[in-house]
């Protein structure tokens, strides 16, 4: 899915024909269905997030007690998070 | 072997030609000359990378994402209308429109996303013309979405009005999706496996399409019973989970729709091997022979859309490929090529129904003419399948491309809805139920009481002034960073005049039809109304009050598009002035030329 480019492994043409086609082909029949489960993902990871960690955005849900002990598993998702939620979103991107 | 420039061959391989000229000639020197992609820049997917809205996916993935979210049943049903002038003016529309104006509205949409940090048009269109600029988009977007629901409704109810055999198979195909979804996400099957399950029970929903023929006994009313029918599925799409019903039903119906545009071009490029000549007039006419639907301009430029150019496909070039984009140079064969290759469906639909008769129309009534072309075309390859069969087989294929869209415009209204009414007065209209019954009510009503071309017409008109304002917001951003912007400009300007000349002709059409029926002329009204209002003396009156809706409809879709217009047009005469008054800048954001001496 994350497939970027990576310069430093050459492949044949018969293997970048062969990963085009697949390419092509699971974009087309899944790569929409993917991203829409992602978001969906998404959606729920944010609501955990603001009832356990709110307070870093200014919205306190439970005490920081318990936001303390969460502290050390939300770490690696709270840049994100963060980014997500402050992007400026409106109805145009509910398109797809 | 007939004569091979009777046949359609020699169309579809010029076209094929001129569109490989759009893409690596024109494509390739706005690529480099006006926008100037680079691949080293780094992309809002590296730049933001998230893993779930962000992040860089391979070219084809995405090209073959985009293809799919842009090519529906614009380009197969637009030919259709356009088609009345002649098959040679349609052909070149779909040629030039394509090659000067739809490509580069697709690309350029991607690649200002891509420039503004991978927001949105919303947050643009705020950006260059203010909050009244983005109301207005909203209100457009709102009435865009009805009109655009309305006209598949009326089609999909139509179609299984007229092709007993697919409503079994429709249905067919959505149990199957909901089986497969379960299979899916609760078994947690594997998903070729699925997939194989899916695909044999496709084929069995066709068998039992062919064997049990549904036609219902209502006469004038069969269509307004079938519409009411695709109300309630759509409703369901709407309010179920999407992992559950639309997803496995979109991810199944993928595989017949593909199948049938393959077949159609092999079918189109093999007519001098089944010696199947081009039938229908070339033209051009002026205006339409039979008096209905006007001039050519610019009636032809608003019913074939997708395939020439099509609004709809900025905002899905804006609101998610341009996220997930690896490198900018991409662009032209992500968001440029996909165009193209919708193209292509719109050239084989004509096709489809260039090889019929003037007769095969029935007047502009036979709506299902592109089943009747495409077994023509199909036929001589695949004489093993009866002709039920491929008849069931291509209907079905109409409708799910028909349906699936429309699953997605439902949700994507309903959403709408609860961004636009969910706090105020109003807030009961942001709740989930109400929105998608209202969302699909008021385009039933539409669907069941008006002519469908008329529906089109202003879904064309609605579609295309959004195309429009999208290449306006495009050469507003190139006109701020001082890059060439008439490439962009004048195919603005000819979209946004040619659309609003098109709702005002069109508007101008249901007005006069008010003012016949005033003077004692009926004929107007009932015209542009279906059965069984069409045919029961006691619902003229319901036949004038629908004509005056679409005069009211048709008017206020012109004010919203005029103000957006006015806004975009003043917001680009401040850019150029802006971009004089400062120092040089390019598309690439200023970079270069700020770094350099």
């Amino acid at each position: 899915m994350a497939d970027s480019k990576d310069p430093a492994k050459p492949r044949s043409r018969g293997r970048n024909v062969k990963e085009g086609v697949k390419g092509v082909f699971y974009g087309m029949a899944a790569h929409g269905h993917v991203t829409a489960a992602l978001r969906t993902r998404m959606y729920l990871e944010h609501l955990f997030m603001f009832i356990t960690l709110g307070d870093m955005l200014g919205v306190p849900v439970i005490p920081p007690y318990y936001s303390l002990k969460i502290l050390p598993y939300a770490v690696p998702n709270i840049k994100s998070w963060k980014q997500r939620v402050f992007r400026e979103r409106d109805f145009t991107d509910q398109v797809f | 072997m007939v004569d091979i420039l009777a046949t359609p061959f020699l169309w579809v391989v010029a076209t094929i030609a001129l569109y490989a000229v759009a893409y690596w000639g024109y494509g390739k020197w706005i690529d480099r000359n006006v926008w100037r992609s680079d691949a080293k820049k780094a992309t809002p997917a590296h730049m933001y990378m998230d893993g779930v809205e962000y992040f860089p996916v391979s070219r084809y993935v995405l090209w073959g994402y985009q293809f799919k979210s842009v090519a529906a049943l614009g380009p197969i049903l637009g030919p259709f209308i356009g088609i009345t002038f002649g098959w040679l003016p349609a052909l070149l529309w779909i040629i030039g429109g394509n090659f000067f104006i739809g490509w580069l509205q697709d690309y350029g949409s991607m690649m200002l996303s891509v420039r503004k940090e991978g927001r949105s048009f919303g947050p643009i269109t705020y950006e260059f013309t203010g909050a009244r600029g983005r109301t207005n988009l909203l209100a457009f977007v709102l009435f865009y979405l009805i009109i655009i629901s309305a006209a598949f409704i009326a089609l999909i109810a139509s179609f299984w009005n007229q092709f007993s055999g697919t409503f079994v198979a429709t249905v067919g195909i959505l149990l199957a999706g909901l089986l497969c979804g379960q299979l899916l996400y609760r078994m947690k099957m594997n998903v070729f496996a699925v997939t194989g399950i899916g695909l044999a029970l496709v084929v069995l929903s066709i068998y039992l399409g062919v064997r049990f023929p549904i036609t219902l006994p209502w006469g004038v009313w069969n269509v307004p019973i079938w519409g009411l029918i695709c109300a309630v599925i759509l409703y369901a799409a709407a309010v179920l989970p999407t992992p559950m019903f639309v997803q496995p039903t979109n991810y199944l119906a993928f595989y017949p729709a593909y199948a049938a545009i393959i077949l159609l071009l092999v079918g189109a490029l093999a007519t001098p091997f089944t010696n199947i000549p081009v039938s229908m007039p070339s033209g051009p006419f002026l205006f339409d022979p039979q008096g209905i639907l006007g001039p050519i301009w610019p009636i032809l430029f608003v019913a074939i859309a997708c395939g020439a150019i099509s609004g709809w496909h900025s905002l899905v070039s804006s609101s998610s490929s341009s996220k997930q984009l690896d490198v900018e140079t991409d662009a032209l064969p992500v968001g440029g090529g996909a165009m193209l290759s919708e193209g292509l469906l719109a050239l084989a639909s004509l096709i489809a129904y260039m090889v019929l008769l003037p007769s095969d129309f029935a007047g502009r009534t036979n709506v299902g003419a592109w089943v009747l072309g495409s077994v023509r075309l199909t036929t001589p390859f695949l004489g093993s399948l009866t002709g039920p069969v491929l008849t069931t087989f291509f209907g079905l294929v109409l409708i799910i491309y028909a349906l699936t869209v429309q699953a997605l415009v439902t949700r994507f209204f309903r959403l709408v809805a609860g961004e636009t009414w969910g706090e105020g007065r109003f807030r009961v209209l942001g709740n989930k139920h109400v929105s998608s019954v209202v969302g699909l009510a008021i385009p039933w009503g539409f669907a069941v009481s008006g002519s469908w071309w008329a529906l089109w017409l202003y879904f064309g008109g609605a579609n295309q002034l959004l195309a429009g304002l999208a290449i306006m917001l495009i050469t507003i951003h190139l006109a701020k960073v001082r890059a060439p912007s008439r490439y962009s400009l004048i195919p603005g300007v000819f979209m946004v005049v040619t659309t609003l000349a098109a709702l005002v002709w069109q508007t101008g059409t249901f007005l006069y039809s008010v003012w016949a029926y005033l003077q004692n002329d009926k004929t107007w009204v009932l015209r542009n109304v279906r059965g069984p209002i069409q045919t029961d003396p006691n619902l003229l009156i319901l036949a004038v009050a629908i004509n005056a809706v679409f005069v009211i409809i048709g008017a206020a879709l012109f004010v919203v598009g005029v103000s957006m217009a006015i806004r975009l047009f003043r917001s680009y005469n401040r850019s150029v002035a802006e971009a004089r008054a400062k120092a040089p800048a390019a598309a690439d954001g200023g970079t270069a030329e700020k770094g350099s001496p």
